[in-house]
């Protein structure tokens, strides 16, 4: 690791104008950036500590929960009113890192977690998303955990966020400061497609600073869960991950808002599973007819085809707890 | 002997100074103006370097010096009975063997400064595309010349006619991936000159060795050498052999003129201490109707270095433990652009999973249940050798763990058990590893004229509580209060020990305590019946029996006097010393039970329930034996769900050099462990009737995992760790 500055914030205000200089970042919990820069995977002049900021509330409101962006992962995990509107979110977070990760982590840098693709982390291995132009070792490397939806012929490094799927699911919305001033952007425009520039990964402009979340609460005759399929039982990254809200009334299914991890680079959504369930009555046909419209187009590479089947029995899974069907 | 000491469950000694910090690990060494090592490692598995630049490192804040091969001194290639396996040092000239192999060392006066310049180091290579997948290989496997262990194509009877003779035949391929050892503890060397006199603080299980290497890769008698070691934070082979790190690290302080101290990271773990190598293993079981065994045939194919041919993955279950006639049993080897392979916590582990998971491919074929058909090919000798065993209750681990397990009541139909969540399934196999066998250890004693002891021994205690049942040991013969004995190791000035590897330490430094303390005891007694003043004076030495610091005669235990009273007035320490003594090669058994569940929806393995009864002989520590049982569960749950190193098959790199990518169990995967011992001497121990044991239980558990799955599935998965991609795969 290369020495650094330090230099702690006392507002959002402040932060945003330390963050001009251009190798500048914040820093959170620092789960995250910390190994990244010990094993020289990213290097910054200067850490302008964001910690002080008052963006640690969280307010549960009727039809609305707002989270500041460093309200930490275990906050928020166990707030009650989370646990009661949004029992999804907090399934999520328990589904990640491990409890004194999730006492440190912050929301806010969760979103911003890099991927935990291999070659990436090694500073030394050629990587278009460290290095643009070095090459894609993952594509005829070992790719066991890459992605088979969205990805391209320069990345096809997933998201590991457990978080930003259920957030996907549940149609929260980011808000943030920058020079420019606040602006909120949907959680499901946040993130970018690899394409040619997969070192790209968000919209957020140099220097913007999350300052929250807005999670709409879900419709009350809603049932939600969020399955996480990993190696081992706990303190693991998702292979593949599933995120569902889906309302069913006398059989039939009103309402389905789904998100899947471990399968894409970004939260990956799939408005063609969503309409092969809303409007039918939810059995083994309707859920497989989800499973198919979910992986069309998907890419296998050479370790990876198993999430392909993966993902649709997670997915039915999922949904067989369901509309009282189990 | 007082009975008692020996055969408690007593908690470690050390276990207040390791909860509370203050034991000094290797790296805690207070060394005055030590400076900081690290290494910069080869990105190219295999080539030449071709140009170097270490300018702006050497000009970076804090640095004393940065090494390569153009300034280092030249060392000499220990010889390979020091435990320094590696055909070669590096950073001697500009070849690259492996990726990983250290190229320049960065000294600076903090560990920051050291790190920093680390980075500025440029290194240039002339490369060329490595070898490193052992599948493209198997076609240019050879059987590798023998080695310390014997043949590498051991064959007894003719396993053709052997065949020719069976009812049933079985064939199996079996595979299991490349594993690390993962101590909590990385490898550390402390290095610190004074003249011609070097002192190393090195996290190892083999401090002679440490010393024997050092003293030939430096020119330097071996009395200018004294390794120091007092706790090691786990090692598992690790630490066993010595590699290249410590003796580039003495060397640089040398050239510094300052103690240095060089801690591996946790990625430069996964290619400087050795790995578990990879195996292909292929498998032809033959047996009659009845399930006697007429032919084994076991191929075991593993990768081996550029350099050196040492295969670890060795074929013990195969050779002794069954009763069979006719068995072929090859080593191969594929040479690879791969780092030197070392031993693994249980190197028969992998053989042994391979073996018993074709016998349940067997038991299957014969409708048979597997424990009937261990029982069936149960052998009172070693098959190998023909010896009888020096004891031998295998038969009741089985009927014991079978009894414990409820296994009576397993339905042997593949999918036939179930909840309301899945598939159960039910599964065992037999655990055995050899033990000791090594060269041995001496002790030294001395009997203080406060009538307490001090045992020494250049041994190494790895967390397993060496400390703690050396001390019970000495405690026992001497006839002492535990706490009046006092048990030290770790210093290459004490009496010489083999290394804490091979389950060695339990037969070879309890035998050579054995050996000291009760020649120590024996002068106390001399002492004690030579005193007209003694209660005991002209008693029959024989007739004296010795506890709890007192010495008596047999059958009056008021006829009595304190071991203090006797040194006081002899008025001087007694001193006795030990030299190493070979101790026989062991066989510890046990049979080993599991309750599997598979979710078939998404192919999830939960491990629900392991029972496993054990035959180590004498049990001398029911605390510490146990946990060696339980870690064995554990680290075999991972060794056959979860754990494997991967390399990228193009760069010849480890991609997995961490926790994050290289999983092992944690808390939330580990159930029930149930853990039982047979506890009868073994007459043929000199460390009174107790066999090395800490590899046994991490056999059998493997194969009884996967046997379980099978049950559970109705599948056979051959190629280990078993994913949930490979269930579904299975079930599809
Ligand atoms: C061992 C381990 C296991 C893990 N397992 C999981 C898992 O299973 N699932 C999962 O989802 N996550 C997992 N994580 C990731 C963890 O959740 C993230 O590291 C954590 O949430 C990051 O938060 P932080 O506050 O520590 O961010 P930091 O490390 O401080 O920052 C991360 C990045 O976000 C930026 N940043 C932080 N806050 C802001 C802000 N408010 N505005 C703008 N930029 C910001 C930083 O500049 C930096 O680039 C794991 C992490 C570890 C170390
Ligand atoms: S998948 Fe993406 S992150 Fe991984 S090596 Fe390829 S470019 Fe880099």
């Amino acid at each position: 690791m290369r020495a650094f500055a330090y230099t702690p914030a006392d507002s959002p205000e402040a932060a945003v104008r330390l963050a001009a200089e251009p190798q500048a970042r914040y820093i959170a919990g620092g789960t995250d950036l910390l190994n990244l820069m010990k094993d020289g995977v990213q290097q910054h002049d200067r850490l302008i500590d964001i910690n002080n900021l008052p963006l640690r509330e969280i307010t549960v409101s009727e039809d609305r929960v707002r989270l500041g962006a460093l309200a930490r992962m275990s906050d928020v995990a166990g707030h009650p009113g989370v646990r009661r509107r949004l029992p999804l979110l907090s399934q999520a977070l328990l589904a990640g890192a491990s409890p004194q990760v999730r006492n440190m982590a912050s929301i806010g840098g969760n979103l911003l977690q890099r991927t935990r693709c291999w070659y990436f982390r090694d500073s030394t291995m050629p990587c278009n998303k460290r290095e643009p132009g070095s090459g894609c070792s993952a594509l005829e490397g070992l790719n066991r955990w890459h992605a088979v939806l969205g990805g391209s012929d320069r990345c096809i490094a997933v998201h590991p966020s457990d978080l930003a799927v259920a957030l996907t699911a549940l149609d929260a919305t980011v808000t943030t400061l920058s020079a420019q001033g606040p602006r909120s952007i949907p959680v499901r425009e946040f993130y970018l497609s690899p394409g040619d520039t997969p070192d790209r990964e968000t919209v957020l402009r140099p220097g913007e600073l999350i300052t929250g979340l807005d999670v709409p609460a879900t419709d009350r005759s809603a049932e939600s869960r969020y399955l996480k399929v990993r190696d081992r039982a706990t303190f693991e990254f998702a292979v593949v991950s599933v995120a569902a809200v889906v309302a069913v009334r006398h059989g039939v299914v009103r309402q389905a808002s789904l998100a899947f991890g471990g399968v894409a680079p970004r939260p990956w959504r799939s408005p063609e599973a969503e309409q092969a369930l809303i409007g039918r009555p939810l059995h083994a046909a309707t859920v497989a007819a989800a499973g198919r419209a979910l992986v069309r187009g998907a890419i296998p590479r050479e370790h990876n085809g198993f999430k392909i089947p993966l993902v649709q029995r997670a997915l039915a899974d999922v949904l067989d707890g369901f509309g009282g069907r189990r | 002997m007082s009975a008692g000491v020996v055969g408690k469950a007593i908690a470690r000694v050390d276990g207040r100074a390791k909860v509370t910090g203050a034991a000094r690990y290797a790296a805690d060494a207070e060394v005055r103006g030590v400076a900081h090592g690290v290494l910069v490692m080869s990105t190219v598995a295999r080539g030449r370097i071709v140009a170097l630049d270490t300018r702006a490192a050497q000009a970076a804040p804090g640095v004393v010096d940065v090494y390569t091969h153009l300034t280092m001194p030249r060392l000499t290639v220990p010889a390979p009975t020091t435990g320094y396996f590696k055909r070669f040092v590096p950073m001697q000239d500009e070849n690259i063997q492996h990726a990983g192999q250290p190229v320049a060392i960065v000294v600076a006066r903090t560990l920051e400064e050291a790190q920093q310049a680390a980075v500025l180091v440029i290194v240039r290579y002339e490369s060329q595309t490595p070898q490193v997948v052992l599948a493209d290989g198997l076609g240019d496997a050879y059987v590798p010349a023998p080695g310390s262990d014997g043949t590498n194509d051991y064959v007894r009877g003719d396993t053709g006619a052997g065949l020719a003779a069976a009812g049933v035949i079985v064939d199996a391929t079996y595979t299991t991936p490349l594993q690390h050892h993962n101590p909590l503890e990385p490898s550390v060397t402390v290095a610190a000159w004074s003249g011609d006199r070097l002192t190393v603080h090195e996290s190892t299980q083999g401090i002679s060795n440490t010393q024997n290497a050092l003293m030939q890769a430096l020119g330097v008698p071996r009395e200018n050498v004294r390794v120091i070691t007092p706790f090691v934070g786990g090692g598992f082979g690790a630490k066993g052999p010595v590699w290249p790190h410590t003796l580039l690290t003495a060397a640089v302080a040398r050239l510094a003129g300052t103690p240095v101290k060089l801690v591996l990271t946790r990625a430069h773990t996964y290619t400087s201490h050795g790995h578990r190598a990879e195996t292909h293993q292929t498998l032809r079981i033959g047996a009659a109707r009845d399930g006697r065994l007429t032919a084994i045939e076991h191929v075991v194919t593993q990768p081996v270095s550029r350099s050196d041919e040492l295969v670890f993955n060795s074929s013990e279950p195969t050779r002794m433990l069954y009763a069979c006639p006719h068995v072929r049993s090859t080593q191969r080897a594929v040479r690879l652009d791969l780092p030197t392979a070392s031993f693994v916590r249980s190197p028969e582990a992998a053989t042994s999973h391979a073996l018993e998971s074709t016998l349940d491919e067997l038991s299957h074929a014969l409708q048979l249940d597997p424990v009937e058909l261990r029982l069936r090919n149960w052998s009172a000798v070693n098959q190998e050798t023909g010896a009888p065993h020096g004891s031998n209750f295998l038969r009741e681990c089985y009927e014991r763990g079978a009894a414990e397990f409820g296994w009576a009541r397993r339905d042997p139909r593949p999918g036939s058990m179930r909840d309301r969540d899945g598939l159960i399934g039910w599964g065992m196999a037999t655990a055995a590893h050899t033990a000791g066998g090594r060269p041995g250890a001496g002790a030294a004693v001395t009997i203080s004229v406060e009538g307490t002891a001090l045992i020494r021994s250049g041994t190494q205690d790895l967390g397993t509580g060496t400390y703690t049942v050396m001390q019970q040991i000495g405690a026992q013969v001497l006839g002492l209060p535990l706490h009046a004995v006092r048990f030290d190791l770790g210093d290459t000035n004490f009496p010489p020990a083999f290394a804490s590897a091979a389950s060695a330490t339990v037969p070879g430094v309890g035998s050579g305590v054995v050996r000291a303390a009760t020649t120590a005891r024996g002068r106390v007694v001399a002492l004690a019946v030579a005193d007209p003043r003694s209660p005991l004076y002209g008693v029959e030495p024989a007739r004296i029996s010795t506890a709890d610091g007192y010495l008596h005669v047999t059958g009056q235990p008021s006829r009595r006097v304190s071991y203090r009273s006797v040194l006081r007035r002899h008025g001087q320490p007694i001193e006795v010393t030990s030299d190493p003594a070979p101790a026989a090669l062991g066989y510890s058994t046990g049979a080993v039970f599991v309750e599997v569940h598979v979710d078939p929806a998404i192919g999830r393995i939960r491990v629900r329930r392991v029972v496993g009864v054990f035959d180590p002989g004498r049990v001398l520590n029911r605390q510490t034996a146990r946990s060696q049982a339980i870690g064995g569960a554990i680290w075999a749950i991972g060794f056959t769900l979860m754990e494997h190193t991967l390399i990228d098959p193009h760069l010849g790199r480890v991609v997995t050099p961490n926790l994050s990518g290289y999983l092992v169990p944690v808390n939330a995967d580990v159930p029930d462990i149930e853990v039982g011992f047979i506890d009868r001497p073994d007459p043929s121990s000199p460390a009174l009737g107790a066999r090395g044991f800490g590899e046994t239980p991490m056999t059998g558990v493997t194969a009884a995992i996967g046997n379980a799955v099978h049950h559970a599935i109705g599948k056979r998965i051959r190629d280990l760790p078993i994913t949930q991609d490979k269930v579904i795969a299975a079930l599809s």
